[in-house]
């Protein structure tokens, strides 16, 4: 036995284990390598006596924490495989030869945009072929490598069991999802986070600093204060010609960080007495109507698509001959592009009699003259609310729908038959059977609500904002980054109190 | 209980009693089905009369008919480079979004649905919350991402950021169809020598093609509509915007004015598509769409 194993040993020429382990520690050590530069690179450049926080933060800013962890992670990694593929360990081997092929994928992609940089720009002078070139020798070494592991597992060690060959491909078939979910969530989320703590600029490369909270400070500083009537000299209340009390002007009252933190009225109270009022004023008061808008927006369009898609849902949960063009008709809105829809409206809501709107209502004698609704400020939220209804309310009905049909009919037989009215029926027996599917319903289009920016945007720009769109006027107009930041992490924050409220309130479970 | 109900009492089909309040349901059941219609589709129906209209007869009191058809918005739409290029540009995204997505989130939907290991709780957790991430949330993060890789203001930039939104609910999607299919499949593969790949490509992926095309038309559907990411990120760069862009920012050649009808006809024209994929693939998109709500 032992002679024959010598002997096929002695047949096979070549032992790529050693070179392949090589290739794998390299890989490792330029990993760290290159975190280890990054580290020292933030550190040299940290002057004398500079906190140790502001030196961090310029490293967060650059390089963040996921990427430089997932180096740090993957180099110890490409490490151990190394070490595993000496020890001739059989798992060490399949599992190395699932890492050379993702690495393939990666350089192919390098090596790919770089010919197509390199043909496309001056040939030849171009530092794009060099790495192209460097590229493509890298592929074709990992190429190798991949290929020869394939060809020679039977020189490893171990047995590798069912289970874990199925988490390996689990794994493996989870490494674009992972990717995908790095690159566009988690990456651009820490980015946000961080980049809320600076006062950067939106696509500019001018200098910038960390402020600390101060982007949180002032898009959420809000103060109270309790402002006497201007008083007479008798100390008697002033009183104006239309027999109102006179109050002085907040910034003539108030200490000077009222005037120096531009702080401005939000709303005024009158406090019992009349002598005094409580006065709520915002650093920044677009924020906190943006804030009002949204919430206005989405308690209205939530609850009347709810009950309107309900009514609906109701009325087509018949058989009846033209059902199915019923239902097609009802995804029309919820297909077409939202900014499509908002122009639909757009036109329909025209300030004169050539909009349909006006016209109908006119003729009906619902208004007495034509409403600029889009114009008018206190129309402008309810016209958005009656668009988003239009374009949601049949999605929300299909769903209720969809709930309905689950339940069986012969309950609604027995209720009948125990002389059970139809109203008693709906809210006893339908409405709590359909909750499971009201509440996954009204999750989703609460947290589609309160994102709203598209109908905002289209439709009124920049005359009144929802958070959304509020945050992308920041950002590219006013270019704000750091600041229009801190909006998107408030934003965060409130959208997932919102889901954690929910998913408490009524229930909702993942599966 | 009145006389006449009683003298004749008549009975449909199923054997329930026809008398005037069972008509009187049915007239009012149809009534309310045709308010419902004119409800959704009127606004379609207005886009296309006032596509027909001449830039004259916009200003007059609203007709429901247009006075004299013109299809002289329809020719200036279609002779806009702005506009046919946008509609190009939105056909690429969308479709190379819809593959990935499908690719990409095929696999991962096979080992969270039929393969067992440590951490696959929290990556469903993980794709879960995903599936409502904020996207305007982290606006500028991912501004951040597409200008490091380079991609700002090219159609790359959609491409690249689209499977924030189309991949997590075709991976939950997805998942849950793998699931419901019966174990003895992939144990028959197993012992006939099949490994994991050649299962799942050439026997778990041919019974999933339903799943695979109803998720591929809502993951289309999204990229097509995208708005947020789309109108940050190409802008600056008027051969790279999609259709919802051109739409919002679109700027006519006849009147000076905002060119209401051609807004109207550009509509008319980038909403028949998705009609027809709606009434083709109605039944469809509505299972798509209510799986996960009904299930829960």
């Amino acid at each position: 036995m032992v002679e024959n194993l010598q002997n096929g040993e002695r047949s096979r020429p070549f032992d790529g284990v050693p070179l392949i382990a090589l290739l794998l520690a390299a890989i490792g050590a330029v990993l760290i390598g290159i975190l280890v530069t990054s580290v020292a690179g933030a550190v040299s450049l940290s002057g004398e006596g500079e906190a140790f926080g502001t030196t961090l933060l310029r490293f967060l800013n650059t390089y963040g924490i996921i990427v430089p962890v997932l180096q740090l992670g993957f180099g110890l990694y490409m490490l151990s495989l190394a070490r595993r593929l000496v020890g001739r360990s059989l798992s060490g081997a399949v599992w190395a030869r699932q890492m050379l092929l993702w690495l393939l994928v990666l350089v192919t992609v390098l090596a790919l945009q770089a010919y197509s940089q390199a043909f496309s720009g001056d040939l030849f002078t171009s530092d794009e072929l060099t790495t192209a070139a460097a590229l493509t020798t890298a592929g074709l070494a990992l190429l190798w490598a991949f290929w020869w592991l394939g060809a020679n597992l039977d020189r490893f060690e171990g047995v590798e069991t069912l289970e874990q060959t199925s988490a390996r491909n689990a794994w493996n078939l989870l490494v674009p999802t992972l990717v995908v979910l790095v690159v566009v969530a988690a990456r651009p989320l820490e980015a946000t986070f961080i980049a809320s703590l600076t006062d950067r600029r939106f696509a500019s490369r001018a200098e910038y600093g960390f402020v600390g909270l101060d982007n949180y400070a002032r898009l959420l500083g809000v103060r109270l204060d309790v402002i006497d009537c201007a008083k007479t000299a008798s100390g008697a209340c002033e009183v104006n010609a239309h027999g109102a009390v006179v109050f002085p002007r907040a910034r003539d009252v108030l200490d000077e960080s009222y005037v120096a933190l531009r702080f401005r009225e939000l709303n005024i109270i009158d406090l019992p007495g009349r002598t005094s009022r409580l006065l709520i004023s915002a650093r920044d008061r677009d924020f906190f109507s943006a804030v009002g808008n949204t919430l206005t927006f989405t308690v209205f369009s939530v609850s009347l698509e709810l009950l309107l898609g309900l009514f609906i849902a109701m009325v087509i949960n018949s058989r009846f001959p033209g059902r199915g063009v019923m239902r097609a008709a009802m995804l029309v809105p919820w297909a077409i592009p939202t900014v499509v829809s908002a122009k639909l409206w757009e036109v329909m809501l025209r300030d004169n009699a050539s909009g349909v709107i006006n016209q109908v209502l006119l003729s009906i004698g619902a208004i007495q003259s034509s409403q600029a609704w889009l114009a008018n400020p206190s129309l402008q939220i309810p016209a958005l609310i009656a668009v988003d209804v239009w374009k949601t309310t049949p999605f929300m009905a299909l769903i209720l729908l969809a709930g309905l049909q689950t339940i069986p009919s012969d309950i609604y037989e027995a209720a009948d038959v125990d002389g059970a009215s139809k109203l008693r029926q709906f809210f006893s027996l339908t409405l709590p059977l359909l909750r499971p599917t009201i509440a996954v319903a009204l999750v989703f289009r609460t947290l589609d609500a309160v994102r709203v920016f598209d109908v905002f945007n289209v439709l009124l720009g920049r005359q009144q904002l929802s958070m959304a769109t509020y945050n992308y006027e920041m950002l590219t107009q006013s270019q704000q980054l750091g600041y229009a930041s801190a909006i998107g992490v408030v934003i965060f924050i409130i959208i997932l109190l919102f889901t954690i409220g929910y998913v408490r309130i009524l229930g909702v479970s993942a599966e | 209980m009145t006389t006449a109900s009683m003298s004749q009492i008549r009975v449909d089909a199923e054997g329930r009693r026809i008398g005037w309040r069972y008509r009187l349901g049915r007239i009012g059941f149809w009534a309310l089905i045709i308010v419902i219609l004119i409800y959704t589709l009127f606004p379609f129906y207005w886009a296309f009369a006032t596509s027909l209209k001449t830039e004259r007869e916009l200003f007059a009191p609203a007709a429901l008919f247009p006075q004299t058809a013109t299809a002289i918005n329809y020719e200036s739409v279609f002779s806009n480079n702005q506009f046919l290029r946008s509609l190009v540009n939105s056909t690429v995204v969308a479709s190379t979004t819809t593959l990935l997505a499908l690719v990409v989130g095929s696999f991962a939907a096979y080992a969270l649905g039929r393969l067992r290991f440590r951490g696959r709780m929290l990556m469903l957790y993980l794709v879960l919350a995903m599936t409502m991430f904020p996207q305007i949330s982290i606006l500028s993060g991912v501004f951040d991402v597409v200008n490091s890789l380079g991609l700002f203001g090219s159609l790359g930039a959609l491409v690249a950021t689209y499977p924030l939104i189309t991949l997590p609910f075709t991976v939950w999607t997805l998942t849950s169809f793998f699931r419901g299919l019966p174990a003895e499949l992939e144990q028959a593969a197993l012992v006939d020598g099949a490994n994991a790949f050649q299962t799942f490509y050439l026997i778990l992926l041919p019974l999933t093609a339903p799943a695979l095309v109803t998720t591929g038309l809502l993951a289309f559907i999204a990229a097509w509509n995208e708005y947020l990411f789309a109108l940050t990120f190409t802008t600056i760069n008027p051969t790279a915007q999609t259709v919802p862009v051109a739409i919002a920012l679109f700027s006519g050649r006849i009147s000076r004015q905002e060119p209401i009808a051609e807004i109207m006809a550009a509509s008319v024209v980038v909403t028949i598509p998705l009609i027809a994929l709606v009434l083709i693939f109605q039944r469809r998109i509505v299972e798509g769409l209510t799986a996960g709500a009904v299930k829960g």
